[in-house]
């Protein structure tokens, strides 16, 4: 048996880094949020998912004007990926003006705060689903190819316990893209002075705004640095895994959440590695439970897996693995 | 004869110290002020007594029987009760169902009780009301019943915190700053209330208060916290004289004097 | 006009008799347009009108049961249409009392719980399980299916089983902080529902997605019960008995528990409340009342699978008790009718009405608006807007109102008053 786990673990190693860092990223998202409001943007999830149609979308039409044949690939993909990128952090701006910032400033219970999120969330599933239908009769889409050069890496004749891996090219771009992402971030928010300002305001929205710091203005340029994060993460998703539907959001959002806990919400970098753990212990179980268990479950429970991390983790360690406790003010 | 002790008391908050190595009894049925300066660690003191922090270190006795360790509502079991310095009510439920509250843990009807119609828990039910107001009527809001405490003019919520926080019948009670936003009016009776209360209550008082006038007049006794240390002890004539507290209070020897 | 107005309002007498000629006109509309939908709708409206009346509660009760219990069966069991009206108000029993349990966690005790479907859920499974042959592939006794006569206990069974999951649930979950309390039960939800969907392997628990079909059909002293006008009943006793619990102990001392505790946690326990024993009972008890109706559901449907508890479905619950108001039992309950009536009737009569129209060339309207599809928008709407615009939604809850005058009157007769009396509680014991 620990044959078997040992002979793939260089394929879930690429796979759960693949998703690991899709997870990271949109964890940056719940976490920026989240720091600043204390809110689980529920919509966030989903603000993910329309990016990732708005790449379809756009992808589809530089093909139909000819454009992807003419134009390197990576060319197009950049493209893509900016237009996406600006598109959700608008919406994120948006989302944010109209339905968190009534509340906020009427004082509102953080209970309702949550549920106009979901429904935020909802209206974004069947708006996005309504538009794809409507464009192509299925709201199921398959994304055009791109980066789909399928590598071989003969790791097997070097170490002879690993079997060989194979991994497509877009594969290094999403490594490379969550990573550039992930770099610039933290400098944006650690050197810069929107970046001071965030954080000030995440640790004190009432002195930040004594400090003649615009909080609403702060709190909306979060919104679009958190979603335009998780718009770009969409693209990047259709790329790696080719078929979207509306419904992405909903699942890969709580687990992405899952490893913003997991790295301590709030906390940027936590968010980043646990977000890529997540990925990996998710890739590791989908691969071998069937194994571990003899067959008595099998990869369908790799959701399941990752909903037992999140409860375990906020049971026990609700500040997470990279977090500070939190003491509430009586 | 003490009814509550302290020893060693201190709280610390990852690399700091809220308070350190406070000791002090209470008499019973006395009337104790714990003043100090701003950040002196007065509410974390409070905070510790009442279990929603839990000691770093040192020990609290009600009577003689440990409270460390103890979940809040145990600690309200035992009879010590308390308000809050940022008032904290039920906000969405009326003044009296407020009150009925503060009595929970004395009311002794189940649930499945009030399903089935049991008469001892419907008997029950009703005299709580009845008590309760007449709890209300003591404090002086019994004409806002049926108000939503959220509702409720500042003065009067901290009457209502006072209000709940008696209806448990609690051997000890802990007052957050109650005279903290009132005016002279309000205090002259606020003070009355306590010094009542202190004798048909039967209940021993402690209380956390800024306006050293309300203090002066109403203390048995005073303990003085500064930086989470106790700096000095004694009735109002010794602590008023204190070169310690003068020294803490630095510029505010004009009230001590008023 | 006003003033006739205000005058009808200040008027038993006038409201009695419009609300009489209401009843008598819908009721004969329905009598006589079998088929119109609207008059049966308008027949149930006058439950609401009756709700506003100037009526002694218990006389509005008892014309409200009338009503429900007897004329709207009656006049609508003379066309074709009347298992399907009957299939109607089953629904809106069913999920009004499950949104009764929502409003218990939610919006008495204040915990968002977006897995409430899970209890539902449990509910179904307990009682398919066992009214078919579905057990015999892992009991080591017994002979299945049970018989119909059985559905009587499980229904309390369904009850039991579906509050120990709220227990078992409660018990790790209640100590995490607020807001996160939502995104558990969002997971717990569908831990359960991908559970259920493969336990056919290694031991077949639940047939896993093919789901349990031939559920035996309940038995009432002998006579099979299989159409919903039966079912009707059914449902209407079990939500009775959920009303009078909800209301029951709305205004006891765990109800006051339960509000103190949504309105401020410290406080609360600062007052003697024990917290998460307060939580679980809400959490408990709002589970059984939909453990209760998945066995009637089961019964009914007599076929479950997972797909009837997903995501959206907790979400359709919370949208009824947002929309009716959080914390007020009529209003919830009339959540669960609108919504329910929408889901069911409304969307589905527009949408074939829709593409009735585009299949007869007057107007194309492609399949992707379908209304029957838009659940989503609509929910989400209803959410946003009402969370926005009308927190305390359609019918705000009240506080209920004491007779001052006479606890005053009670107070001063009351000897010497416990206030003044020196006698306590005894010190100790723990909790």
């Amino acid at each position: 048996m620990l044959q078997q786990i040992i002979q793939i673990l260089p394929q879930v190693l690429v796979d759960g880094l693949t998703l690991g860092f899709i997870y990271a990223v949109v964890a940056i998202g719940y976490t920026l949020v989240y720091g600043i409001l204390e809110l689980i943007n529920f919509a966030h999830g989903d603000v993910f998912m329309t990016g990732s149609f708005i790449g379809a979308g756009v992808l589809f039409f530089l093909m139909s004007i000819g454009f992807l044949s003419s134009v390197p690939s990576l060319i197009v993909f950049i493209i893509v990926i900016l237009i996406a990128a600006l598109a959700t952090g608008f919406l994120g701006v948006g989302i944010e003006r109209v339905a968190y910032r009534p509340l906020r400033r009427r004082n509102a219970p953080k209970l309702i705060a949550l549920i106009t999120s979901i429904g935020i969330s909802f209206i974004l599933e069947d708006v996005v689903r309504f538009i794809a239908e409507l464009k192509t009769g299925n709201y199921i889409i398959t994304a055009p190819s791109l980066f789909k050069t399928q590598y071989h890496l003969n790791i097997h004749s070097i170490m002879p316990f690993f079997h060989n891996v194979t991994f497509q090219a877009s594969f290094l771009v999403v490594l490379v893209v969550t990573v550039v992402m992930l770099i610039s971030l933290d400098i944006f928010v650690n050197r810069t002075k929107w970046g001071m300002a965030m954080r000030a305001v995440a640790q004190d929205r009432e002195t930040a705004s004594l400090m003649s710091i615009n909080v609403n203005r702060v709190i909306s340029v979060t919104f679009f640095i958190g979603s335009a994060l998780g718009g770009a993460t969409g693209v990047l998703f259709m790329i790696q895994y080719g078929t979207i539907d509306p419904y992405i959001g909903f699942i890969l959002g709580i687990k992405a959440f899952t490893a913003a806990v997991l790295g301590g919400i709030g906390n940027i970098r936590g968010a980043m590695l646990g977000g890529i753990l997540l990925g990996l212990m998710e890739m590791f179980a989908a691969a071998n439970l069937s194994t571990i268990t003899h067959g008595a479950m099998g990869a369908e429970y790799k959701d399941v897996f990752a909903f037992i991390i999140l409860i375990l983790v906020l049971i026990f360690k609700p500040e997470g693995l990279f977090g500070k406790a939190v003491v509430e003010k009586v | 004869m003490s009814i509550l002790e302290v020893k060693n008391l201190t709280k610390q908050f990852g690399g700091l110290t809220a308070t350190s190595d406070i000791s002090m009894g209470v008499e019973k049925n006395s009337i104790t002020a714990v003043i100090g300066p701003n950040g002196a660690g007065k509410t974390t003191f409070f905070n510790m007594i009442t279990a929603v922090y839990r000691p770093t270190s040192g020990d609290i006795l009600l009577n003689g029987k440990s409270l460390v360790g103890l979940k809040p509502h145990q600690v309200s079991k035992f009879g010590i009760t308390r308000t809050f310095q940022n008032i904290r009510l039920f906000n969405e439920q009326t003044v009296l169902d407020n009150v009925l509250v503060g009595m929970h843990q004395r009311l002794k009807g189940h649930w499945v009780g009030t399903l089935l119609h049991f008469p001892n828990v419907k008997r029950e039910e009703e005299n709580a009301k009845i008590e309760a107001y007449k709890i209300l009527e003591y404090v002086g809001l019994e004409e806002y019943v049926n108000e939503n405490a959220g509702n409720l003019a500042y003065g009067a919520q901290r009457r209502l915190e006072i209000a709940r926080a008696i209806a448990a019948k609690p051997k000890v009670l802990l007052l957050d700053e109650p005279a903290a936003g009132m005016n002279p009016k309000e205090t002259q009776k606020l003070t009355d209330l306590i010094h009542d209360m202190r004798t048909r209550l039967d209940v021993t008082i402690i209380l956390i208060e800024h306006d050293m006038k309300l203090v002066m007049k109403i203390s048995d006794f005073i303990y003085v916290l500064d930086h989470g240390e106790l700096i000095a002890s004694g009735v109002p004539e010794e602590i008023r004289n204190n070169k310690r507290v003068i020294e803490a209070y630095l510029g505010k020897g004009a009230v001590l004097n008023g | 006009m006003r003033e006739q107005i205000s005058k009808f309002s200040q008027s038993p007498k006038a409201q009695a008799i419009f609300f009489a000629a209401y009843v008598i006109v819908t009721a004969l509309g329905l009598y006589l347009m079998q088929t119109s939908v609207i008059a049966f709708l308008l027949l149930l409206f006058s439950i609401l009108i009756l709700y506003y009346l100037k009526l002694k509660t218990r006389t509005k009760w008892l014309i409200g049961l009338f009503i429900i219990a007897v004329v709207v069966p009656l006049v609508a069991s003379q066309g074709p249409s009347f298992q399907s009206y009957m299939e109607v108000g089953t629904l809106v029993g069913i999920y009004a009392a499950m949104s009764l349990g929502l409003n218990v966690v939610v919006g008495f005790a204040g915990l968002l719980d977006l897995g409430f479907i899970a209890f539902f859920a449990v509910g179904a499974y307990t009682y398919a399980i066992f009214a078919s042959t579905q057990a015999s592939h892992f009991m080591p006794f017994g002979h299945y299916p049970l018989p119909g006569d059985t559905f009587w206990l499980f229904i309390l069974i369904g009850a039991i089983i579906a509050s120990i999951f709220g227990i078992l649930l409660g018990i790790p979950v209640l100590r995490v902080r607020g807001d996160y309390l939502a995104i558990v039960t969002l997971g717990f939800g569908e831990i359960i529902r991908i559970v259920l969907n493969n336990m056919d392997h290694p031991i077949n628990i639940t047939n896993g997605a093919l789901g349990i079909s031939s559920i035996t059909p309940p038995n009432f002293l002998g006579i099979p019960i299989g159409n919903s006008s039966q079912f009707y009943f059914i449902v209407l006793g079990i939500f009775l008995v959920v009303i009078y619990i909800v209301t029951r102990l709305e205004h006891s001392k765990l109800g006051r528990a339960w509000k103190a505790v949504r309105d401020n946690e410290i406080a609360a326990q600062a007052s003697g409340i024990p917290l998460v024993k307060t939580k679980l009972a809400a959490f408990a008890i709002g589970a059984s009342f939909s453990g209760m109706m998945g066995a009637v559901f089961a019964a009914k449907q007599m076929y479950v699978d997972a797909t009837s508890f997903t995501y959206l479905e907790s979400t359709m619950i919370l949208v009824m008790v947002i929309l009716g108001g959080m914390g007020s039992v009529p209003g919830v309950i009339l959540g669960a009718a609108v919504v329910t009536i929408l889901n069911t009737q409304v969307l589905t009569d527009l949408s074939n009405w829709l593409t009735q129209l585009s299949t007869n060339g007057v107007i194309s309207i492609p399949d992707a608006l379908s209304p029957a599809k838009m659940q989503r928008l609509i929910f989400g709407i209803l959410l946003v807007v009402f969370a926005l615009y009308r927190t305390q939604g359609l019918i705000p809850h009240k506080n209920r109102k004491i007779n001052v005058e006479k606890l005053k009157k009670e107070a001063s007769e009351a000897p010497g008053g416990a206030l003044l009396s020196k006698e306590r509680a005894e010190t100790g014991g723990t909790d």
